[in-house]
């Protein structure tokens, strides 16, 4: 009887180990699938009504959060930063690339985004719980008019781009997550990289593969680049704000031809994005 | 553990409401920069009350869920969450639960296994970023997490799933000495 069991146990064991890796086989790199779709149209709903019903609480967490970091009181500051980083890169930038940017930095307040693109404010209703994953679930989906590829913005910067979706839902993969790898730009200088993250410090990316005889400066901004040509272009519109150089040794960009940037989106706590659809740049 | 359609409802409510919490609430707030996650100290809390296979299938149910939710591909958390969950059951039907720190301390080190083995996974599916040294913050803080949220946790459950566990000890008063000649 007690082996009879035992053996069941381990039956049902097995099982479970191999539907597991079978599922990851099977469902790897492909995005979502019908019976992810079935069910995140169940649970959006629910999703949703728990993200409202929990908000106050997660503020007051993270309002205790805040004042031991003593972030509460910077608000002030925070809004002089914006304003002179809009100036910087403003200045730094042509003049109709620089009303695009414009217009980005004050998404949150109903401007603009770059021509072609249709924007769709999506609210963040769940994201990863593990430091490896940088990925969040916004509540629009294909009944919006978001697709696979399209980018993610908020008030600040760049946050990502949808890389799956349902009908009420999009996962967003964040710049921060370890799949993902953005064409930038340093202005003014126009030193072309690629932004790669630094798995598990969002508040760090890495732009890469930069040309080292250009020497790149710390407090300079990095935008997407932006670039088309012989018929395929970057999935990201020019000119969005990425992030500030932070650290630019001469050394590690003459050796590893990089440097560091923080992004200007806080990545940990995103509550309202746009996802800019439609996607064609005229 | 005794399953009877009672029980396993109410087990299904507690992953699903679990999961809910978590994406909805836990995942979004932030103490001293890291996100608490809860679902692998409920796996482990499941493991330790019923033993290997309910710590195994409640694992594989939590982490297929997140996968769906998260439109992440299949299978990678079910698989981290079925082991810990299976280790707690084993821990269970081998060793006595003799302290109250027994639950929050194998939420805290099973927490952490838990996220190294996402990271193996992830290396394991190939991954070419850099790893910031952040993550062995994160990761430690989590088993924090793990740690406080543990105990109320495994007595919250305990209470939730009493009828059905097996080994657990009546209450009794205990008789007053009989007095001879009374």
């Amino acid at each position: 009887m007690y082996r009879k069991q035992v053996r069941r146990r381990r039956a049902v064991l097995a099982l479970l180990i191999v539907g597991s890796f079978v599922l990851l086989t099977v469902t790897y790199g492909q995005g979502s699938n019908g019976l992810q779709r079935g069910v995140s149209t169940i649970f959006s709903p629910v999703q949703s009504v728990a993200d409202r019903a929990l908000k106050p609480a997660r503020d007051l967490v993270n309002w205790f959060d805040q004042t031991f970091d003593a972030r509460g009181r910077n608000n002030r500051l925070h809004d002089e930063l914006e304003v002179a980083r809009r100036q910087a890169v403003g200045a730094d930038a042509a003049l109709a690339e620089n009303a695009q940017l414009h217009k980005l930095l004050q998404l949150d307040r109903g401007g603009a985004i770059p021509s072609g693109y249709d924007p769709v404010t999506g609210r963040v209703i769940a994201r990863s719980p593990t430091v490896w994953f940088s990925d969040v679930t916004i509540d629009v989906g294909s009944g919006d008019g978001v697709g696979v590829e399209d980018p993610v913005v908020n008030g600040d910067g760049l946050v990502g781009t949808v890389t799956a979706v349902t009908g009420g839902s999009a996962q967003v993969t964040l710049i921060a997550d370890h799949s993902s790898a953005v064409s930038a730009k340093v202005v003014p200088l126009g030193v072309q990289g690629v932004i790669r993250p630094n798995v598990g410090d969002p508040g760090d990316l890495v732009l890469d593969f930069i040309d080292s005889a250009k020497h790149v400066h710390k407090g300079q901004s990095v935008v997407t680049a932006g670039w088309r040509g012989q018929g395929i272009e970057s999935r990201f519109p020019p000119n969005i704000p990425i992030g500030e150089v932070v650290k630019a040794s001469i050394e590690e960009q003459e050796a590893q031809q990089q440097v560091h940037v923080r992004p200007f989106a806080d990545l940990r706590d995103l509550d309202l994005v746009q996802v800019l659809t439609g996607g064609s740049r005229g | 553990m005794i399953l009877t359609p009672k029980i396993l409802a109410r087990l299904v409510a507690i992953v699903l409401l679990g999961v809910i919490l978590q994406l909805s609430f836990f995942s979004q707030v932030a103490v001293f920069h890291t996100s608490p996650d809860l679902l692998p100290a409920l796996v482990i809390c499941l493991g330790l009350l019923g033993g290997t296979m309910t710590g195994a299938v409640t694992g594989f149910a939590v982490g297929f869920l997140l996968d769906c939710l998260l439109i992440e591909p299949l299978g990678g958390g079910s698989l981290v969450l079925l082991a810990v969950g299976y280790l707690a059951g084993l821990f269970r039907e081998r060793f006595e639960i003799h302290s109250p720190l027994v639950p929050p301390l194998l939420c805290m080190g099973l927490t952490v296994l838990a996220e190294l083995g996402f990271g193996a996974l992830e290396l394991m599916l190939g991954s070419d970023a850099t790893v910031s040294s952040l993550v062995v913050r994160d990761v430690l803080l989590q088993g924090v997490y793990a740690f406080v949220l543990g105990w109320p946790l495994y007595l919250g459950l305990r209470r939730l799933l009493r009828p059905a566990l097996v080994e657990e000890r009546v209450v009794r008063r205990p008789k007053g000495p009989t007095v001879l000649g009374a």
